[in-house]
This record gives C-alpha cells, sequence and structure tokens, in this order.
C-alpha cells in the first residue's frame, strides 16, 4: 500500500471504517503424483463501511490510491444517507472504541522458492507412492494464506494486522471391495511454512498412522444408528464449540431467535464445561487466529460464553453491544477488501479438565471413540452435525473395530448436559474455516469429552 | 480501470518471456447489494473488483497467477513470476490450453441495476412476508445486481468477451413456534430483472407456507427404512455430491470412480434425465465459456438412467483418455416426470419430504449420511407433521438408482430447474 490511510480523515462525515486489506494465497497440488496445481493468488484493495442514522452503507475498489479510496468513502456514505432517507431505525450512536494504535510484527523468515515448494511436496508425495503402492490414489496439497490489514475508524482506532498460515493436507485412497476408502489430515497451522515444516521426514510417521487408520477404515462397519454415548476427540470437541454453541452466541443470531437469547445466566451445560472464545492468547499460547483489534477497531477481548455450565455472554460487534448493553467483545471481522466485517468467533474452544482420555474411553461399555471430524453445521435451534471420518466401536472399554464415515447431530445444549468427563489433553483444529456469507479462519479447540450423541448410521 | 487490450499486452510478454503457451483471463465485476438483517433493510453495498488470471506453459510445466492490483508494472512483474512458478511446477504433457476457435462477444442480462426497483420490490417482500406468512421471521436476505465482463484470449487465438448482468436473491429464514424459533431454513433465486415480485420466484412461497403452518417438530416414532421425496431445493445439492464423486476431474484422474467404466451404461433409474443447459435460455443465469477456454454447449449428462458424458475438464480428458466434456457442469435441468406431486405423496406409505439435507461430504463411494431439516414425516401418502432431530443415511448412487417417481412440477431458480423426486431405500432415525 503506498497511501497513508490518515490523510483521508478529512473525508468522513459520519462513523465511518476505512480498511486495506491485501490477501496472498498459493496453492500447490499433486494428484496421484501429477502436479495439477501451482498458483499464486493475490487480491487487494479498500473498502469503506459508514453508519448513519442507523443505515449502513458499503463500498469496496480494488484501486488503492487516492482516488479509490475517495471513491469507497463517498459511495459508502451515498449509500447509508440513501437507505437512513428511506427506512427510519434507531439512529443512536454506536459505542465509541477507545483511540488505539495496534501493529502485528513483520514475518522475520526467508520464504522458500517456489522450486523448494514443489520439491518438497514431491518428496513426500513420492514416500507415499513407494512405501504404500497399494494405494488407488493419493493428494499432497499445500495452502498458504496470508491477510494483511490496515484499518482506520472515525473512532481514532488506527491498526495494522499481519495473519498467516501454512497447510499440507495429505489424503489417501484405498480400493475395498471394489469401492473407494479415503481418509485424508491436514498438518500445519498459523505461522510461516519454513518455521511450521522444517523437512519431508518430519511428515513421514504421521503419514504412516494415517496409513494404519485407513486400513482399519477399509474393514470397517457402519456405525449403528441412534444416541450412543461416546468420546470425541479433542478436534470433534473443537467443531462442537464452534458449531454447536459458538454460532448460537452470535449476537446476530441471537436476535434472530436463537435457542439461547432467554438462557443467559442459566445452567446450559455440564458444570465440566467451560467454553471461551479467545481474542488472541489461550492457556498461556497464542491462538491459531490471534485477533488484537477487530475490524470495527475495538480492542479484542476473551468472550466468556460458558462458564462451569453457566452461559455468561454472547459475541458482539459494536451495533449488537449498543442493543444488549454490554462492551463490543472485538467480533466483527471481514474477510476481504470487498467484504463488509460481521460478527464472526476468533478462537472458540471448551476447556481442559481433569480426565485422562485413555481412563474415559476404559469407562465406556458400548460406544463410539470419534477422532476425526469434516465439515459442520449449525442452527439457531442448537441443532448441529459434522461428519466424522474416523472413530472406533469401543466394547468394553476397549477400542474394536473402526466404523465407517459417518456423521453425528444433536441439540447441543442437550448433548452439553450429558458431558460426564473432560480430558486434560487439549488441542487446537489445524485450519479451521468458516463459512457465514463470507468464509474466514477461525480457531477451534478443546479436550475430549465424554457425552450422548446421535450418531447416523444403518 | 483495466481493459481487453490489457490481455494482448499480457500474451506478447508471456510470449517473449519464453511461454509456450498462454493464457489471460481479465474479469471485471461490479455489485450493488441490498441486504436485510432480522427484518430490517440495513445495509447497501457497492463493490467494485477486477482481477486478471495469468497461466504460462513451458517445457509441460504450468504455472498460474491471479492479481487484482494490475497496471503495466505489476504486470511485468506478474509475468515474471508466472514463469518462475512454471518451471518450478513438475511436467506433465497432460497440461494445455484451448484450441482456436472462431472469435465472439456474448451479452446476456442487464448493464445496470435499478435500486429503486430493487428497494421497492425488497419492500413489497418484507411486507408481503409479514401479512400473508406472521409466523415467518426474516433472519437475512439480500438482493443483488452483478455485472461482469470477461476478456478470455489465449496464445492459440481464442478470443472470447462475455458480458452478463442479472438479480439474485438469497434469503434465510425461521418461523416463531410455542417454544422458541424453528430450524432455519434458506433459498434463492437468480433472474435477469425484477418483473415479478420476489415472493413469485423459485420456491419462495411453498417453503414459507410450510414453515409458517406453525406445527410442532417431533421426532420420527423409530428407525426405519423408507421412501423419501427430495425437494428441488435440497435435490441441486445431492445431484453436484453425485457427480462430484463419480465424473469429474478428481474421481477419475484418481481412478477410484465407481463410474469409471459406465460411460454410455445406466448408473441410474431409467426415469431420471439430468442435463447441464448453461447456454439454454431456460437458464437465467448460466456461462458461455469453460474455465478452460471452450465455447461452452448444452449437454444432457444422464439420459433415461444411462451415463452419456463425464464432467472433465481438457487437463482431465488428456490426462485420462476420455471425452472432454462440452461444458463444466451446473446449469443442471432434470426432465420433469409424469406425476403430479400429490400423487407422488399419496404413493408413499412412510418416509419423509427432505427439504434441507445438512450432513458431511459424501463418503468416495457414495455414502452419506446427515440431519434431515425443515421436513416433514410422511404416513399413508399424507404429510403428518414437520420433524426434528432426525437423521438420514444412505448411499448417492443408490439413491439415484431407486427413484420411484419425479413430479410433473418442477421449480425455476434461474440457475437450475428441478422437480421433487421420490426414491426408497434411506435409513431414517432419530
Amino acid at each position: 500500500m503506498n497511501i497513508d490511510l490518515s490523510s483521508f480523515k478529512n473525508l468522513f462525515t459520519a462513523y465511518t471504517e476505512l480498511r486495506y486489506q491485501e490477501n496472498n494465497s498459493l496453492v500447490i497440488g499433486f494428484l496421484k503424483g501429477n502436479n495439477t496445481t501451482n498458483t499464486r493468488l493475490t487480491t487487494s484493495g479498500v473498502s469503506a463501511r459508514v453508519y448513519k442514522d442507523g443505515a449502513w452503507g458499503f463500498a469496496s475498489s480494488p484501486e488503492a490510491t487516492a482516488d479509490g479510496v475517495k471513491f469507497v468513502v463517498n459511495t459508502a456514505t451515498h449509500n447509508a444517507a440513501f437507505l437512513a432517507a428511506k427506512e427510519p431505525q434507531d439512529g443512536a450512536p454506536l459505542p465509541r472504541s477507545e483511540r488505539i494504535s495496534h501493529r502485528d510484527p513483520p514475518p522475520t523468515g526467508r520464504s522458500p522458492s517456489p522450486e523448494q515448494l514443489v520439491d518438497f511436496l514431491q518428496t513426500v508425495d513420492r514416500y507415499i507412492a513407494t512405501k504404500y503402492p497399494r494405494l488407488a490414489s493419493r493428494t499432497v496439497v499445500l495452502n498458504r494464506m496470508e491477510l494483511k490489514k490496515t484499518l482506520l475508524t472515525s473512532d481514532g482506532a488506527y491498526a495494522s494486522s499481519l495473519y498467516d498460515r501454512s497447510l499440507i493436507q495429505i489424503g489417501l485412497t484405498v480400493e475395498h471391495d471394489g469401492a473407494p476408502v479415503s481418509l485424508h489430515e491436514v498438518f500445519g497451522g498459523r505461522g510461516q511454512f519454513e518455521t511450521l515444516f522444517s523437512s519431508p521426514e518430519e511428515l513421514y510417521p504421521k503419514i504412516d498412522q494415517l496409513y494404519e487408520h485407513l486400513m482399519r477404515k477399509q474393514e470397517g462397519v457402519y456405525a449403528a444408528a441412534g444416541v450412543k454415548t461416546c468420546v470425541l476427540a479433542p478436534e470433534l470437541t473443537g467443531i462442537l464449540a464452534h458449531e454447536a454453541i459458538g454460532h448460537t452466541c452470535e449476537a446476530d443470531l441471537v436476535l434472530g431467535g436463537s435457542v439461547v437469547g432467554p438462557k443467559l445466566g442459566q445452567l446450559v451445560a455440564s458444570p465440566l464445561v467451560s467454553l471461551v472464545d479467545f481474542a488472541h492468547t489461550a492457556l498461556g499460547e497464542t491462538c491459531p487466529v490471534p485477533i488484537h483489534v477487530d475490524d470495527e477497531g475495538t480492542t479484542a477481548t476473551d468472550a466468556v460464553l460458558i462458564d462451569q455450565g453457566i452461559l455468561k455472554g454472547f459475541l458482539h460487534n459494536k451495533e449488537s453491544a449498543r442493543h444488549f448493553q454490554v462492551p463490543p467483545t472485538g467480533n466483527a471481522r471481514a474477510y476481504r477488501f470487498s467484504d463488509e466485517p460481521l460478527i464472526r468467533m476468533r478462537n472458540t474452544a471448551i476447556l481442559p479438565g481433569k480426565d485422562s482420555l485413555e481412563e474415559m474411553i476404559a469407562s465406556l461399555d458400548d460406544g463410539y471413540y470419534l477422532i476425526r471430524p469434516s465439515n459442520g453445521q449449525a442452527d439457531a435451534t442448537s441443532e448441529f452435525m459434522f461428519g466424522v471420518t474416523l472413530g472406533y466401536e469401543v466394547k468394553n472399554g476397549k477400542l474394536g473395530r473402526a466404523i465407517k464415515d459417518t456423521t453425528i447431530s444433536g441439540l447441543a445444549f442437550q448433548v452439553l448436559q450429558t458431558v460426564s468427563a473432560v480430558s486434560q489433553e487439549f488441542k487446537w483444529l489445524n485450519g479451521g474455516m468458516c463459512g457465514k456469507k463470507q468464509l474466514i479462519p477461525v480457531g477451534l479447540g478443546g479436550p475430549a469429552l465424554k457425552c450422548q450423541v446421535m450418531i447416523g448410521g444403518r | 480501470m483495466p481493459t481487453k487490450e490489457l490481455n494482448h499486452i499480457a500474451l506478447d510478454a508471456l510470449k517473449q518471456a519464453g511461454a509456450e503457451k498462454a493464457e489471460a483471463v481479465l474479469v471485471k465485476t461490479e455489485k450493488t447489494e441490498l441486504n436485510l438483517e432480522n427484518g430490517a433493510l440495513k445495509l447497501i453495498r457497492t463493490t467494485i473488483d477486477h482481477h486478471l488470471r495469468l497461466t504460462a506453459l513451458r517445457d509441460q510445466r504450468q504455472g498460474s497467477i491471479l492479481l487484482n492490483k494490475i497496471n503495466r508494472n505489476t504486470l511485468a512483474a506478474a509475468v515474471q513470476e508466472v514463469l518462475a512458478i512454471a518451471a518450478s511446477s513438475a511436467p506433465d504433457p497432460a497440461h494445455d490450453i484451448a484450441p482456436y476457435q472462431p472469435a465472439k462477444v456474448f451479452d446476456k442480462g442487464e448493464a445496470t441495476p435499478d435500486l429503486d426497483l430493487m428497494y421497492e420490490r425488497f419492500k413489497t417482500f418484507i411486507r408481503d412476508v409479514t401479512v400473508d406468512f406472521p409466523r415467518i421471521i426474516l433472519l437475512n436476505a439480500y438482493l443483488d445486481f452483478t455485472r461482469q465482463t470477461t476478456f478470455f484470449q489465449n496464445s492459440n487465438g481464442v478470443d472470447f468477451t462475455v458480458n452478463q448482468g442479472g438479480y439474485r436473491f438469497a434469503v434465510t429464514f425461521s418461523a416463531q413456534e410455542a417454544t422458541g424459533s424453528s430450524s432455519f431454513n434458506n433459498t434463492g433465486f437468480f433472474t435477469q430483472n425484477l418483473d415479478q415480485d420476489l415472493l413469485d420466484c423459485g420456491s419462495l412461497r411453498i417453503l414459507l407456507a410450510q414453515a409458517n403452518q406453525g406445527q410442532a417438530p417431533r421426532k420420527v416414532p423409530e428407525k426405519f427404512t423408507g421412501e423419501v421425496i427430495i425437494t428441488p431445493d435440497c435435490l441441486e445439492g445431492f445431484l453436484h455430491s453425485l457427480l462430484g464423486i463419480t465424473i469429474s476431474d478428481g474421481p477419475l484422474i484418481a481412478g477410484t470412480s465407481p463410474f469409471r467404466h459406465k460411460l454410455e451404461q445406466p448408473v441410474a433409474s431409467p426415469d431420471l434425465t439430468l442435463a447441464s443447459r448453461p447456454v439454454s435460455p431456460e437458464i437465467k443465469s448460466g456461462y458461455f465459456i469453460t474455465s478452460d477456454g471452450y465455447e461452452a454447449q448444452n449437454a444432457t449428462i444422464i439420459e433415461h438412467g444411462v451415463l452419456k458424458t463425464f464432467l472433465l475438464s481438457q487437463y482431465g480428458a488428456n490426462k485420462t483418455g476420455l471425452p472432454r466434456a462440452v461444458n463444466d457442469g451446473g446449469a443442471f435441468v432434470v426432465t420433469p416426470g409424469d406425476q403430479p406431486l400429490a400423487a407422488l405423496l399419496k404413493g408413499v406409505k412412510r418416509g419423509r419430504l427432505l427439504n434441507r439435507f445438512s450432513g458431511g461430504a459424501p463418503s468416495p463411494n457414495g455414502d452419506f449420511s446427515g440431519v434431515a431439516k425443515n421436513s416433514f414425516y410422511i404416513e399413508d401418502g399424507a404429510l403428518q407433521y414437520p420433524l426434528c432431530e432426525t437423521m438420514i443415511a444412505g448411499n448417492l448412487i443408490h439413491l439415484f438408482q431407486s427413484i420411484t417417481g419425479i413430479s410433473q412440477e418442477r421449480i425455476d431458480f434461474g440457475t437450475a430447474l428441478l422437480p421433487w423426486i421420490r426414491a426408497q431405500g434411506i435409513t431414517i432415525s432419530g
């Protein structure tokens, strides 16, 4: 960016957010040894959002120039005025942000060259092909993401943020009785490629483990449909925290009739359950998606949603915070320069407990140990679902046969009432993305939970 | 603002820098969008964007780059970078660009939005929903007008220009019930103009009327295997999933597709005829060129249950030796059946009307399971009550082989034209 956003403050005639953003990504993919994809994407631009008499106007342009900034501020102002004139609304002012200035440090590492990246992935692919010739197919895909933002608000916030993530997704497919059976895993997370992946060899033990699971999964059985006592591995707990609880506690969904609306202050889960949407630091470490200042210029703070089973609060932007008469939590986030900030989660996690995962499995007479999730969805009623791509039967405390792909569901607050054990082991899921009009990277984490869920099967 | 001339400059620069083959695609988009949140119009958005995608091939190695900061300086750097990316790639003789085709300009839809009319239509929709469906809660909705111009040129002489414009409406809603609100549901449609009231388009009236009944949802009485009537809103997702695991590039290149040896063979019920018709007037959105630079054509994918084409790109076709598809899929048109929807319903002894499916991604072999949302329990040929906490499980391939009826009625979404489909063999549990 070659322009100083602060030089355009004189264009602001109402509450205004002015943002410059650049998204960079790199995708290199191998499918069964074929280098199908090698592409870099970069999009950047400026946007403005204006609040006037209860109405919002937004505009964006890829031209990060003085003319581009003038266009977006003037157009957003015009849009807000057009709507305000036609739709009389509660035009009370939004809560003012404190005057803050924040800047994330720049990256320190030296990025590998395209050749080095391709060579790294090709080495991993050859390892799989050579060691596991029985596989019908395999995928090795690198996905790097970098988001750079600079925000100026009429309240006086000025913040520059930088977020990067590097993921390698490995997928293995075997044919069993003429039908394909697949399993995949994502490695990496927040940070630059070179800090997360020092050598292909470091991935080999994890790939070997993935293959072992696949060999058991190909012999897998359908789960028995119905309500079962299960132990959810930390990766699944993270999805549960996000899909089942987090979404229902987004204040815009609460205003739309989410089931949690009338439950503030009530016991909604087992007292073993505490759930927090962390801003940037959790359990003494930096979160997968650290947010220090959100895209409305609010200093991001941790939002405690459930404390020992009691519903404590919701996730807010400035407008919903004004409605509920609470401070904004810094949950307003936008994905691209052309997106307006929405109420989004950041790093949502159930806090670890005191039980051991091993003992939790040993305590199951007849149930399932569910290990790896795929996609998930939520509902304002708190009914959730998410796919499970790896799990095992548990009989008399012992792991048994693997199960085929399935889906689990339930009413979140009923499920959380059934939680009878929470593990000490805690884990963040790698590479979480949430879709709510726009995509956005999120952190999802938790311990293992012993609880009752509905499982889809035959 | 970048113009088509930029593509020619880019192609010349790529060739001069050593590319044996090159492709340049410039896309310019302008969008005007009205947004509703929790019953009230809250936001107007105006977004302008453009991006340039450059692809270079050299020594059978391919690289590509997409950028939206486009001027002569950034272009020079992008040309060097895309060649560096190509040089880093593993060689693959299957990479190629589209061959020469006569130059063509395609135009469809309006050039500019009528913001006042957009506002009036949206206000009328909100008012009509309030009056006709008083239990409905409009959670969020948007009406946008998008105008997009695409310039597609490559070093083989391909020279296409596409101008398209139209309106898209999407809404998410729930309904007030005795103890809170129902599960939310969503639908939408695409139209080239705003001649009709929004409420009269797509499946809006049907879905809103069902949700407005306010009947308390219940669980299914017991686990059973029964019939399911898949609504048009739900069908499109099922079709994309089925084709994604069977006839698209990924599973065919991997050699794991259950349909890899099934061209011109039965793969579905003889009742099913499915076409992809992106350039047909019955599809209001559609597309004129494929993502790899061919002029798109309509195609029948499944005719009376027989697989007529794969959905392979040029790369996928080169890789597998199978024929390239004449389009990119989507724009689905399913031939209507011979029974009215009421007769389909009457024929169900025990089953469900599936309005929305919320489930995990299907397995490569077609197995799926998930939650049936906004759905109804059917017994003795009649809708009994809305369902909650109900899961379904089955196999997508078997599902489309087990069709027992297709409705005469279809919903026109502007992006697809789809009937109700009745099939059997789904496990239903709660």
